[in-house]
């Protein structure tokens, strides 16, 4: 119940992690009710989603642009978000340090987000608002500048955004440590908040490349939900989104994880860590494999509530641990599935690891009961009826589904898919995802010594 | 050629987007009427025994939510500073008819959490789950909070799992900093406790016991239902539940006043190893109760309430110093604080104090411009009616009135009050409320790297992260 710490490490990991787990509804048996909604492209290739609700006079816009850190070079680590910093700066025809403005006074809010596959952009605004989000979503998309003051200035605000949530707290390096580790040699092996010496280097004329290249309609998905007519809104779509030129066509990165042949541990002295760590992780499944599906349930089986195996045993048993997380983290490209352990004062690290490997050895031999395979459905149900109830999230979530599965209709299908799942899935995917061979672990131990702030970084930084 | 032309014509025009030539991009579009902000619906009633039920019906999601609302909170745990917590933490632990292992294995079947939340002046306990579930949740859910057993040895694990949070907050720069703020703010106030080592080793299986029979009343809560139900079914399920809580008499508490501040002072949290500085200017605020809330949360809004608040627009957006730096008002019911902060790089730490004193100080001094007025005004009650786009979020405004005792109309006229805000009265509540003379200066940073800059604003006090003070010669 109240667990402060234990909760400001899965804060930290859900802010690494951003929207890992795709989550659904549409089963008749829990009474879930069908998301409607249009989508159509334009000439200029502009993926477009709308989802008309009168429920509340609002509006979410959501724009997803498919580029992310992943296509960054290994030398511009970190260039995806500071760009996306960038594109609040101002257009052709709004202002620097207009858009903030705009959207506050129109009584409305807006955030981005870059992680390894995608940057997005969102404006939540009354409904009344609705072209202005339009404007300035097309304005971005159509007339983005970049100029050497906003540059210096996102210079700054990003280093100390990697401060603030990468090397000035505890763990804050976790993640970057773990895709440095699991995703070695690929371009998943640097998060999206990237290496503040790279940040130093990139020039206005590879952001203007950059923008030329990415920020273009053929690259974009639009997605809006809430309060207006949707024939009138894709007149309007087409008014403010229809000029904007077509871009050169779009090659993405395109890459396997390398089979993991020996287990790895690396050790991460941080003066300020303050509880004993243990993070295990293997490869996993690409986000579009149907894998996906039996393997978050068995992580909920393993870490999702008080009678998951690794909370009864590490947490209510032996009480070394005074929390544990499992969680699939599924990329386009590859993924990993990991078991994260905050100890107790004073425990060894060791004793944490023995014990997470015993149950993720007992659930290789053993797989999970039917009560557990029940559970793990209920909570997947669960979190399905409770994923959508704002407009802004049911924008995110259409999009997401439709760039990433191809598919926008699994936000009323996707549930059904983890309801088809068979109990022996999970063991199955036990065997093949949580292999001895393929472990790889990171420890986070109570350091004495002091030691110097590493660089690097994480994912999802919002703006 | 000719045939092929149009058909090539007529196809463009047929996929063509329709472009209207009226649209003009250099100006930001004319946006419609405003919709109201109408607080929505809700149903009210009161038990026999005390308790109110609040009911928002909704149907977006099938799901239910139930929040118990306790109006009392840690400021109660007297000398025992974690016992509230420790108290709420084990409610799930053992029941009359459960043990805490029967009790996980039921909730987690249904997919459902059971959540705690613990401030100086109330307890909440909520979960979410299925509607279908809603009778199994129900059922735990008033097991949990009317009929806890506090098992010894479920406690003792709590305890040290408490134990560890405690030194894992040391580490942590906004704890650190929270920490020392309330204390002191608040001195001997119970608002200026918190849990220590040496408090919740005191803690016993009485103890959390009888703070739940001391507190846990009827006619000291309120439960909200929120979600995919009928408010008649679902009142007639909680009567049945709620049947045998028996009201009792709240026990009486007499608290000392909060100290004054007088004068800027320093407080150095020496963090080794920080890269960043936290820094936090604070001073005593108002009580939740304050008639002019509305305004003030204007007022706050204007200086550092989001993105285009002065304190974000000067430290981030101008200088470059943070990824952020805001202000806002922590209310409480018998007191509060207002606070400012950012967190920037060590060089700058200095700098950036200055600023968000210059920018206090302006905003006490200078009426705000109009259009910056309107701005804030506008952001105001536009993410107001946002906000309520979310039944869980209505309920527990609904539960906030209680709590605090303020008027029923407190959120219907809300939007109203925020609009109306002038500019002469904004900067009347600035003189009367904000200080930049008499404020303490909080600061979580590698006091080997910031220490000698921050004599300029006062006398600098230092801490280990113990917040114990350290001689002078410790920290240079």
């Amino acid at each position: 119940m109240p667990m402060p710490y234990l909760f400001s490490v899965v804060a930290i990991m859900s802010l690494l992690l951003g929207t890992a787990r795709a989550k659904t509804p549409d089963d008749p048996s829990i009474g879930l009710r069908p998301i409607e909604f249009t989508e159509y492209d334009l000439e200029n290739g502009l993926h477009v989603i709308l989802h008309e609700n009168h429920e509340a006079p609002v509006i979410a816009s959501y724009v997803l642009y498919h580029v992310g850190s992943k296509n960054e070079q290994a030398d511009r680590t970190g260039f995806a978000h500071f760009f996306e910093h960038l594109m609040f700066e101002g257009s052709e025809n709004i202002p620097r340090g207009g858009i903030d403005k705009l959207v506050s006074s129109a009584g409305g809010n807006l955030n981005a987000s870059t992680s390894f596959d995608q940057t997005d952009y969102y404006i939540n605004l009354p409904s009344n608002q609705l072209k202005l989000a339009l404007w300035i979503e097309s304005e971005r998309m159509m007339h983005g500048k970049v100029e050497k003051t906003g540059v210096e200035t996102q210079r700054e605000v990003v280093k100390e955004e990697r401060r603030r949530n990468y090397d000035n707290r505890p763990y804050g390096t976790l993640f970057e440590n773990l895709a440095a580790m699991v995703f070695k040699g690929t371009p998943y092996a640097w998060t999206p908040i990237g290496s503040l010496e790279y940040i130093d280097q990139a020039s206005i004329e590879e952001f203007r490349e950059f923008y030329k290249k990415n920020y273009v309609p053929n690259n974009a998905t639009l997605s809006i939900a809430g309060d207006f007519k949707t024939d009138e809104l894709k007149k309007l779509i087409a008014d403010y989104f229809g000029p904007i030129p077509k871009g050169d066509p779009i090659l993405r990165p395109e890459f396997s994880l390398p089979p993991q042949t020996t287990p790895e541990t690396r050790t991460v002295e941080k003066e300020n860590t303050p509880l004993p760590a243990t993070l295990h992780a293997w490869h996993a499944a690409r986000k579009a494999d149907p894998d996906r599906y039996p393997l978050d349930l068995l992580t909920n089986i393993m870490a999702v509530g008080n009678s998951s195996r690794l909370y009864r045993r590490l947490v209510d048993q032996e009480q070394v641990a005074l929390g544990v997380a499992a969680f699939p983290y599924l990329l386009e490209e590859g993924g990993v599935v990991g078991v994260l352990a905050t100890g107790n004062q004073g425990v060894a690290i060791e004793k944490l690891d023995r014990l997470i490997e015993e149950e993720i050895e007992k659930v290789r031999k053993e797989g999970v009961t039917e009560e557990e395979f029940q559970k793990a459905l209920n909570q997947q149900s669960s979190d399905a009826a409770s994923s959508y109830g704002t407009m802004g999230s049911r924008a995110r979530e259409l999009a997401a589904f439709h760039v990433f599965f191809g598919d926008a209709h699994l936000i009323n299908t996707d549930l059904a898919r983890y309801l088809a799942v068979k109990r022996e899935d999970l063991q199955r995917v036990a065997n093949k995802y949580f292999a001895p061979d393929g472990l790889n672990t990171l420890h986070y131990p109570v350091a004495a010594k002091a030691e110097q702030p590493e660089p690097a970084a994480a994912d999802n930084p919002t703006k | 050629m000719k045939s092929y032309l149009t058909l090539t014509l007529l196809v463009l025009i047929a996929i063509a987007p329709v472009v209207r030539a009226d649209l003009d991009r250099s100006k930001k579009p004319e946006a419609g009427p405003a919709p109201q902000a109408s607080f929505p619906a809700y149903k009210e009633y009161t038990l026999e025994n005390g308790l109110k039920v609040f009911i928002v019906e909704s149907d977006r999601q099938p799901t239910v939510t139930l929040r118990l609302l306790v109006r009392s909170g840690s400021a109660f745990d007297g000398s025992k500073p974690g016992l509230d917590d420790l108290m709420t933490s084990l409610l799930d632990r053992g029941t009359k008819d459960r043990s805490a292992t029967e009790f996980a294995r039921q909730l987690d079947f249904v997919g459902a959490s059971l959540n705690a939340g613990v401030n100086s002046d109330a307890t909440s306990v909520s979960t979410t789950g299925l509607t279908k579930f809603g009778e199994q949740i129900l059922d735990l859910f008033s097991d949990a909070v009317l009929r806890p057993t506090f098992p010894a040895d479920e406690l003792a694990k709590e305890k040290v799992k408490a134990l560890s949070e405690l030194a894992a907050d040391k580490k942590e720069p906004s704890a650190l900093g929270a920490r020392l703020r309330k204390a002191l703010l608040f001195g001997a106030h119970p608002y200026g406790a918190s849990a220590s080592e040496e408090s919740v080793k005191s803690i016993g299986p009485a103890d959390v016991a009888a703070f739940h029979r001391a507190y846990f009343l009827p006619n000291n809560a309120t439960l909200a239902v929120v979600g995919d139900v009928k408010a008649e079914e679902v009142l007639a399920r909680v009567k049945a539940a709620f049947r045998d809580w028996k009201p009792g008499e709240l026990p009486k508490s007499d608290w000392p006043a909060f100290p004054k501040q007088s004068g800027a002072t320093v407080y150095l949290i020496d963090r080794p190893g920080s890269v960043q500085s936290n820094i936090l200017v604070a001073q005593l605020g108002v009580p939740r109760d304050n008639p002019m809330v509305p305004e003030l949360n204007v007022l706050s809004s204007a200086l550092g309430g989001g993105s285009s608040g002065r304190l974000f627009q000067n430290l981030r957006e101008q200088h470059g110093w943070t990824y952020g730096a805001y202000a806002s008002f922590g209310f409480q019911k018998t007191g509060g604080i207002f606070s400012s902060g950012a967190e920037v790089r060590n060089p700058v730490t200095d700098l950036a104090i200055a600023e968000i004193l210059k920018e206090v100080n302006r905003i006490r001094s200078e009426p705000i411009p109009e259009n910056e007025l309107a701005l804030q005004r506008d952001y105001s009650v536009g993410n107001y009616l946002l906000s309520l786009e979310s039944p869980e979020r209505t309920a527990e405004r609904v539960q906030e009135i209680d709590l605090y005792n303020l008027p029923k109309d407190f959120y219907r006229t809300y939007a109203r009050r925020l609009s109306s805000v002038t500019s002469a009265q904004a900067l009347e509540l600035a003189k009367k409320y904000l200080s930049t003379s008499d404020v303490a200066i909080i600061v979580v940073g590698d006091a080997s790297q910031i220490k000698s800059k921050l004599e300029k604003f006062g006398k600098v006090h230092v801490y280990d992260t113990d917040l114990k003070p350290m001689p002078d010669a410790v920290a240079k």
